[in-house]
């Protein structure tokens, strides 16, 4: 890994850590922002040029939009009256540290012998132009290709048909849960 | 080591990172961009080893991914609308009710 490469992986685990620690969901999703451009970075640095793209275009761009504008059509506060817990938290992160330090050793131990030349004798072919990605996707994987653009359907339907409004006033939460379904 | 495996370290970390999330936070549409976070060390790591074994398999489930988290972020955000509709929240802590 190159200098560059360390320097992003380091933006991209400490933008991590900010959108599971930072109190206010607004700050959370502007380091996931940050999170995914440097994700894209990565992918640039590994050839996956078209990948990069797409990721900050499908991704910073059109996923992370939504997803703010959810966060200021529901107008939250930060969850300020909820502490996560001291407990919880340091219980959270000794099961995460544990879980990362088991499954290490065996990923490791297991591609550590091969190194990216003696697997790859032509590294070219690796590359993710637009172009060789292209001729993958429409020859080799073109049902599949279509079948997702059946599920993207699906989903914009599904989108709609859930946020549709059937004549329900939005009541506060007063005492019990008062059901605004007619 | 080569190098690619360090990136597979580095997936590895930020899949751990947005699980710890998924578990602590209460926020719904936290949970939501945790999840998102994992999708993407996933996506790394396919990355990683496409490059490790010099094909674009890996590239290809990396696209698909993001096709289906493009789907599935329009749903689960208008899950998280509907929710908020019927509870005035979006702390999954109160949406634990099945029925109202």
């Amino acid at each position: 890994m190159s200098f560059i490469g360390f320097v992003i992986g380091v933006v991209a685990i400490v933008s991590g850590v900010c959108v599971v620690g930072l109190r206010n969901p607004l700050y959370s999703a502007f380091a996931l922002v940050t999170n995914l451009l440097a994700m894209a970075g990565l992918y640039a640095a590994l050839d996956a040029h078209f990948l990069a793209v797409s990721q900050v275009v499908v991704y910073a761009g059109a996923i992370m939009v939504l997803v703010l504008f959810v966060l200021m059509l529901l107008n939250l506060k930060s969850e300020s009256g909820r502490k996560l817990g001291f407990i919880r938290s340091a219980v959270a992160l000794v099961i995460g540290c544990v879980v990362l330090l088991s499954a290490l050793p065996p990923v490791f131990a297991r591609f550590a012998g091969m190194s990216e030349v003696t697997v790859s004798d032509n590294a070219r072919d690796s590359e993710g132009t637009v172009k060789a990605i292209g001729q993958e996707l429409y020859t080799k994987y073109v049902a599949q290709f279509e079948l997702s653009s059946l599920v993207l359907l699906i989903g914009v339907v599904g989108a709609v048909m859930l946020s549709k409004r059937r004549s329900v006033t939005l009541q506060p939460r007063a005492g019990g849960l008062v059901g605004g379904s007619k | 080591m080569n190098s690619v495996l360090t990136y597979v370290a580095l997936s590895m970390a930020l899949f751990v990172i947005g699980a710890i999330g998924v578990c602590l936070r209460r926020n719904a549409i936290v949970v939501f961009m945790c999840i998102e976070m994992m999708l993407n060390a996933v996506n790394l790591a396919f990355v990683a080893f496409s490059k490790l074994h010099g094909n674009l398999d890996g590239q290809i489930a990396v696209f698909f991914v993001m096709v289906i988290a493009a789907a599935e972020s329009a749903i689960g955000l208008a899950i998280i609308l509907s929710v908020f509709r019927s509870v005035a929240s979006v702390e999954t802590t109160d949406a634990g009710e099945l029925k109202w």
